[in-house]
């Protein structure tokens, strides 16, 4: 009795959570589904180093830190560029999305120089 | 005027002479053989009645130098330098040396690389008995005890009470024998004593049979000896650890030219030997013991890179490098080359990381290489070659060994792969949201 009534609300959950989701725009949308490949690929690096041992540390940091740096700015992005978001309500998206390619483009050549 | 003349041409002469090398030479490490030898006698007539030993010691070349064992200016040691190279102790019933050897003094002697020939015999004073006992020997403790051997006694005319016997257990050492076989017995008459089995540095050279056991001959046993059978050592040989060497033999009628000339024949076997083993025995114990065979050195330890040819001052891990050392024998008058398949060098740091067999060119010359370990740190090259009879060779050289630098690793480490592919995924990945991003509807 106790069972069916838990996995039912579980599955009363998921279902308003999967229905007040397709209500967001389809840009974050895309913002999110980028994050996830960040977060998913920082997690593969980390079970391989787990399996593997961790030399070259170095090589390792800058794979999980490109992947978790990533993710970061993508999340300030979504924050910036959320027409809900009151904060941030002056702030032109273009300027926004100026700022995201900007810190990748740091990102990126700090990563290739800590990859050895 | 001539007259004159003649005395100050005549010390000139004289001091022009003591200009020109004259051919002495003395004990040093280039010529290990002994040169003066002290001996101690009791009573002045064992130089008579030992005089085959003696005069064999000084054909070879030997200075010796009888006193008797209580003379007053008796000296080993003047101002801090020996006066002698080897000491002989033909004194067994001596209390006290004069002047001034004292038991400290003979050790001290033996101590600093000089060798030592003790006779001892029955009833032993107590210092002779504790210089052998602070040598690794120890003798019976009934001073008056002889070994006796009913089956393996001396067969003689009179019938006596079996302590002159023949041996003829010897230990299995071509340095310390000779390469010729003793073929007839060896006639002991004497203590016997036996040796501590740790004790690595001393070895029996002639062991009694299993059937001797050593008792007084003159009292009727009450209880069962405590020296029997072949753990009674009849003359043991001691090489210390600074190569001083040492034979303690428990008779002094086994050096006395009365043995040397006599036949033996064993109890239980029907041949005679026309002459005893004893000379060729004490002769060839005397070459060991002063030197003359057996001794080692080991010079020009070298290491190199493979394919350089100086010596580098640090090696790095993975390197290959090459190992040499030459190794020489005395022969008694010159240094030839030692020849032997057992030894070993080891690349050591707290424990051996790699260890090898040295490869000869039957010319004294010993090499092989071999593949630095993976591991860095201060690194020994050891040499430690310990074999029955010969001088101990320990050498050792230090080098420090380096990982590697961080230009000499591989340019893409392949386990680093997975992350290299993240990394580009990445910036891929950037690529393509941004195109996507910004122009999606």
């Amino acid at each position: 009795m106790g069972r069916s009534t838990t996995s039912k609300d579980a599955q009363a959950l998921f279902h308003s959570f999967y229905s007040a989701y397709a209500a967001t725009p389809t840009n974050l949308k895309i913002i999110d589904l980028y994050m996830l490949f960040a977060v998913l690929t920082a997690v593969i690096q980390v079970v391989y180093m787990a399996i593997v041992g961790s030399f070259p540390f170095n090589s390792f940091l800058s794979g999980v830190l490109s992947c978790v740096g990533t993710a970061v700015l993508a999340v300030c992005l979504r924050i910036q560029v959320n027409k809900e978001n009151k904060e941030f309500k002056d702030l032109p998206p273009e300027r926004a999305f100026a700022d995201f390619a900007l810190c990748n483009l740091v990102l990126h050549l700090v990563i290739m120089n800590f990859l050895g | 005027m001539v007259g004159r003349k003649f005395p100050t041409i005549s010390l000139l002469m004289l001091n022009l002479l003591s200009f020109l090398p004259l051919p002495t030479v003395s004990f040093s490490p280039d010529y290990p053989t002994d040169r003066r030898i002290l001996v101690l006698l009791d009573d002045l007539a064992l130089k008579s009645s030992h005089s085959i030993f003696f005069t064999s010691l000084q054909s070879r070349g030997f200075d010796l130098d009888f006193k008797l064992a209580d003379d007053p200016s008796i000296a080993v040691k003047r101002y801090g330098q020996y006066l002698y190279d080897g000491l002989i102790l033909f004194s067994p019933s001596t209390d006290r040396f004069g002047g001034s050897l004292d038991l400290e003094g003979v050790l001290d002697f033996v101590d600093s690389g000089h060798d030592l020939i003790l006779a001892a015999d029955v009833s032993a004073s107590d210092l002779i008995r504790s210089v052998a006992a602070e040598c690794g020997v120890d003798f019976d403790e009934d001073p008056s005890a002889m070994v006796i051997d009913h089956t393996g006694y001396a067969v003689s005319q009179i019938e006596g009470d079996h302590t002159l016997i023949a041996a003829d257990d010897f230990v299995p050492s071509d340095v310390i024998l000779g390469s010729t076989k003793i073929e007839a017995p060896v006639l002991f008459k004497g203590t016997g004593h036996s040796l501590n089995p740790g004790n690595s540095l001393a070895l029996k050279v002639l062991s009694a049979s299993s059937s001797a056991y050593s008792a007084n001959p003159a009292s009727k046993l009450s209880n069962p000896p405590s020296l029997t059978g072949t753990a009674i050592s009849l003359v043991s040989a001691v090489q210390a650890r600074n190569n001083a060497r040492i034979i303690i033999s428990g008779s002094l009628d086994l050096f006395s030219n009365r043995l040397f000339r006599s036949g033996v024949q064993k109890a239980g076997s029907s041949y005679k030997y026309e002459k005893s083993g004893n000379e060729q025995f004490v002769t060839e114990l005397g070459k060991w013991v002063f030197h003359e065979r057996g001794h080692l050195k080991a010079v020009n330890l070298k290491h190199n890179k493979v394919g350089g040819t100086e010596e580098p001052s640090m090696y790095r891990i993975n390197d290959d490098l090459e190992f040499s050392v030459e190794i020489f024998e005395w022969t008694g008058s010159s240094w030839v080359s030692y020849v032997a398949d057992d030894v070993q060098v080891q690349f050591y740091m707290m424990s051996p990381y790699v260890l090898k067999t040295l490869s000869t060119n039957q010319k004294g010359l010993y090499h092989t290489s071999f593949k630095v370990p993976d591991v860095y740190g201060v690194f020994q090259f050891k040499v430690e070659y310990q074999r029955l009879g010969y001088t101990s060779l320990s050498l050792s050289k230090q080098i420090p060994v380096r990982p590697f630098r961080h230009n000499e690793y591989e340019r893409f480490i392949t386990t680093a792969f997975p992350y290299y592919g993240a990394s580009f995924s990445m910036m891929a990945g950037f690529f393509i949201f941004s195109i996507v991003y910004l122009y999606s509807k």
